[in-house]
């Protein structure tokens, strides 16, 4: 009876062990990191709280890397005339007054990026037109790496 | 020769002293044997039999049996205490070296019927006579750790999680598998809510909850389609007794959401009707976490009061059933209505991470403003059972209606127009609706034959799903499933029982094309068209499938093993062959797969428990595979027209091999004192496909929790306890995009409770204190883990529920 005492939770104790090393077993090689959006570079842009002028070009251009390989990136530019949103920046830009849209430019475009690459140099020329209503604006740019992490920027732009 | 010692080393005279107490026990020893059982004659299982003084405990066996070896002749007095039962005590006067006792018959309290009808002792009994893996639990288990809902209260059990959204909403994690592929079944029907997704919360009400079964693995044999992952079985509320008229009100407060609800149950039986009817009502404010900045992917949102800005809600149920029972004939029917309202935290939904009127959301933390949801669901069932010679017939009748609505200010992306048009017949800030019937009928036959006990019948069921909102996810569709199954026990003796099952499903699912309401720009070989483009196709998919399962129990004595072999399946549903929208929570474009196949499932269960007078001890390790999982990839592309330049996420299928299991472990010091070890872990990865070598989304980390509950003798009270719970959680890195690794975390949960006596009046008093050291963490499965958002703070529950009754004749 007392040696029943000791063994069985000396058998629980084991188990539970055996449990607990199970699983700091091998597993193969995943990739687990976001891939980066790095708007540092001296000609990037837009950064935040940007001045663009409508009926111009602007070059959008932003270096973006990953560890293993760079999957697509879009950018969406849509109004944020009700302050709906923010960016993801730490200092906030100086925001026009409430208004209802009218004619808000819209523009979602979608890059694959070439295969292979850890790193590439996006440039894109986006033509902003004449009619559209001026204001406050957020440009979003959305990264992926081939295994599907994403990572998100968000910027406060204006057009003038 | 010990005495010089004794002066010495106290620590040594301790042990010493105890082994002198043995050896003098051992002198002049008696062994007792005896059996307990309760009124109506049957076996009481797990009870605890005390023998005073010297506070000597054994636990009655399956047969209701136990024995105590070695006692002093000079005990004087055998005692049971057992909720549910009224106290026990029998004078004893040991004079041969062996006593067998006579039978002892328990008589449960009338007044609390409905919470004793079942205790621990069922538990044990279905355990050792099913060869899958189940856990059963009571109301008592649920008022002891009451939670936001009802599988929120069931996380204690090792294998059994949530994916939980907000305090008041959550739906079963089983062993890693969730959504529609874990089944809830309410007093034998089939829940069918919207369990597709992550937010939705589970449609019952705790307070009507009496018993719960856990089958943790596939029972497809049992229930079709979606039981491939496990099923959580709601009984149904056992029959008032004869001739009396009661009732109870729970009342329940809680500090961390500033909750405060209760219920009121009135149920009656004369000879041979009966009803029984139960209201509840909830109400709660925005909850709050140990944090006052979360990141919402990279953008950081402050929280007032750590309030999480908008996660109010409330919750309004009603029950009702009546019924008739005689000797060979039952017939029961239930209706209920579930409502709650509920909002989700304003920061993370919409398009992208919203800005929102943070002065208006603050103002107060009890408002529920958008985005919120509203749920109704309604159930009506009848429930017949016929006795017919061997044979015991049932049927079942049913019909439920789940209407769920999504509120959220319209937000126009792609083509969508900047403002609402006027002319939409949808409200302009109904996001979407979702709108289900369900019509189910079930006949069961169970008969004994020889050492076989049979079990055959059969099931359909009827869904139509209509949608609404100016957003599109899923297409509307109507879906009809049948089921033939036959089951067989057999107990080849004492010691063996056999399982056997087959069983053949039919199902077909027929989709609804959908077109946008609005017209969208697209560019063809230098050619811009305006077009409403078609979403969903009008699609018919059939599906078949024969599942099989095969069992062993063994149950020597104190030890007892079992094994468990079976198939199951899993339809796909509209979701993952259709779905083509945005979803608003996790700013992802969700894209179905119009050609998957029904998803299979192989498991083998092992089960081993050992039970001893005082211990108890069980492993129930399994292995699970799948030869096409389906699995909602994340793709590298973006979606630029409706989705908004939002990623991609397609559904595909791939092997998957996952394996775990479930420890628990229990010793009774003492009479009063028992600690208890429970532990789980799983493992889970893509064999194949786009994300081979990854595990699967929403992976509970391993995790031990170590409880340890005083359970005192006081004057006036009784089922008095204390008890203090540590969970350890490891940290969980076998992440699949876009999940991030979780750190691991200790937490601990303290909970007491006794029952009250004034007069004739009983009050059961249980009070919780959760996250007790206000500890800031993640939990891997939540909902809201991937905004980094860290799990409520501290929380002390308050529950008081006062059974009475009016009138008892016999």
């Amino acid at each position: 009876m007392k040696t029943m005492k000791i063994v069985k939770p000396a058998l629980s104790i084991f188990t539970m062990a055996l449990f607990f090393t199970a699983c700091s077993g091998d597993s193969p090689e995943i990739d687990t990191e976001y891939p980066a959006i790095d708007s540092t570079a001296v000609n990037a842009f837009p950064i935040q709280c940007s001045e663009i002028k409508r009926g111009e070009k602007i070059t959008f251009r932003t270096k973006f890397t990953d560890n293993a390989e760079l999957g697509s990136y879009s950018l969406d530019i849509h109004h944020n005339f009700d302050h709906h949103t923010h960016s993801t920046e730490v200092n906030d830009c100086l925001a026009d007054p409430i208004k209802k849209p009218i004619n808000p430019m819209l523009y979602i475009n979608s890059v694959t990026i070439p295969a292979g690459q850890k790193s590439y140099e996006a440039v894109q020329e986006i033509s902003i037109p004449q009619d559209i209503d001026p204001g406050d604006y957020h440009f979003l740019i959305r990264l992926t790496d081939k295994e599907g992490w994403q990572t998100i920027k968000g910027l406060s732009i204006k057009i003038l | 020769m010990y005495k010089t010692k004794l002066n010495r080393l106290p620590m040594i005279c301790l042990l010493l002293f105890c082994f002198i107490t043995i050896s003098k026990m051992s002198a002049q020893s008696v062994r007792v044997s005896g059996k307990v059982l309760s009124s109506d004659k049957t076996s009481l299982e797990g009870l605890t039999v005390i023998i005073e003084p010297g506070n000597l405990i054994a636990i009655t066996d399956k047969k209701g049996d136990f024995y105590f070896t070695n006692i002093p002749k000079q005990v004087k007095i055998l005692k049971i205490n057992h909720s549910g039962y009224f106290p026990y005590e029998m004078k004893l006067s040991l004079k041969k070296s062996a006593v067998l006792l006579p039978d002892i018959f328990l008589q449960p309290e009338i007044k609390e019927l409905k919470e004793v009808v079942i205790t621990d002792h069922f538990g044990f009994r279905r355990k050792k006579e099913e060869s899958l893996t189940i856990e059963t639990v009571n109301s008592s288990f649920i008022q002891r750790n009451l939670g936001g809902s009802l599988m929120q209260s069931l996380q204690r059990i090792p294998g059994v999680k949530t994916i939980s959204i907000g305090s008041g909403g959550s739906k079963p994690l089983i062993r890693g598998l969730s959504f529609n592929q874990v089944i809830v079944v309410e007093n034998g029907i089939k829940h069918e809510g919207q369990q597709w997704g992550a937010d939705h919360g589970l449609e019952i009400d705790q307070y009507a909850v009496n018993r719960v079964e856990i089958i943790k693995g596939p029972s497809s044999f049992m229930y079709g389609s979606d039981a491939i992952g496990g099923a959580v079985n709601i009984k149904p509320v056992p029959l008032p007794s004869k001739n009396t008229l009661g009732g109870s009100i729970d009342f329940t407060g809680k500090s961390n959401n500033e909750q405060f609800g209760g219920s009121l149950n009135l149920f009656g039986r004369n000879e041979k009707w009966f009803f029984d009817t139960r209201m509840t009502i909830m109400d709660y404010g925005d909850y709050r976490v140990p944090t006052d900045t979360v990141h919402v992917y990279n953008f950081a949102v402050p929280l007032y009061k750590n309030q999480l800005r908008n996660t109010a809600g409330r919750e309004m149920d009603v029950h009702a059933s009546t019924g008739y029972v005689s000797e060979k004939f039952k017939t029961v029917f239930y209706a209920s209505n579930v409502y709650s309202k509920s909002g989700f935290f304003a920061n993370a939904h919409g398009l992208e991470p919203r800005n929102v009127d943070t002065e208006l959301h603050d103002k107060s933390s009890r408002d529920i403003l958008m985005p919120f949801q509203e749920v109704t669901h309604t159930k009506i069932s009848n429930t017949t059972v016929f006795q017919i010679g061997n044979h015991q017939l049932e049927t079942q009748l049913g019909f439920q209606k789940n209407f769920r609505r999504e509120w959220s200010h319209y937000v126009n992306h792609g083509f969508m127009p900047p403002i609402y048009p006027d002319t939409m017949s949808a409200p302009k800030d109904l996001e979407r609706q979702y709108d289900k019937e369900v019509f189910s009928v079930a006949v069961k036959d169970e008969f004994s034959l020889h050492k076989h006990q049979f079990t055959v019948g059969i099931n359909a069921e009827q869904q139509q799903n209509d949608i609404n909102g100016w957003s599109f996810l899923i297409p509307a569709f109507t879906q009809f499933n049948a089921g033939l199954f036959a089951y067989d026990k057999m107990q080849l003796n004492e010691l063996w029982l056999l399982h056997g099952a087959v069983r053949f499903d039919y199902g077909k699912i027929e989709m609804e094309q959908y077109n946008d309401w609005f017209a969208s720009e697209i560019t063809e070989n230098g050619q811009t068209t305006s077009q409403f483009l078609k979403r969903s196709d009008d699609l018919t998919r059939t599906f078949k499938s024969f599942n099989w399962s095969a069992g062993v129990n063994y149950t020597p004595g104190k030890l007892s093993l079992k094994a468990n072999l079976g198939t199951s399946f899993r339809m796909p549903i509209a979701k993952e062959l259709a779905s083509n929208g945005v979803n608003y929570h996790y700013f992802r474009f969700e894209k179905g797969n119009a050609n998957l196949a029904a998803e299979r499932s192989y498991q083998l269960d092992l089960g081993m428990e050992w039970q001893a007078n005082k211990w108890s001890f069980q492993l129930s390790p399994f292995f699970n595979y799948f030869p096409n999982y389906i699995y909602l990839n994340p793709t590298s592309q973006h979606d630029i027209y409706y989705g908004a330049g939002n990623q991609v996420f397609e559904y595909e299928q791939s092997k998957v091999m996952r394996y775990g299991g479930e420890l628990q472990t229990r010793y009774q010091f003492l009479q009063n004192l028992s600690v208890e070890i429970l532990a789980e872990y799983l493992y889970a990865e893509q064999l194949s496909g786009s994300k081979k070598g990854y595990t699967l989304p929403f992976s509970p980390p391993a995790s031990v929790l170590f409880g340890i509950n005083y359970s005192p003798q006081i004057k006036n009270l009784k089922d008095t306890y204390f008890s203090l719970d540590y969970r350890y959680t490891a940290a969980q890195n076998q992440i699949v995009p876009p999940e991030k690794k979780t750190a691991s975390s200790n937490i601990f949960n303290l909970a007491l409770g006794t029952k009250l006596k004034t007069g004739q009046q009983d009050f059961i008093i249980s009070l919780q204190v959760q996250n007790l050291l206000n500890t800031k963490y993640l939990n891997h499965t939540s909902f809201y883990r991937l905004i980094e958002l860290p799990e409520a703070s501290r929380n002390i529950i308050l529950s008081v529920k006062v059974p009475f009754l009016i009138s008892k004749s016999n």
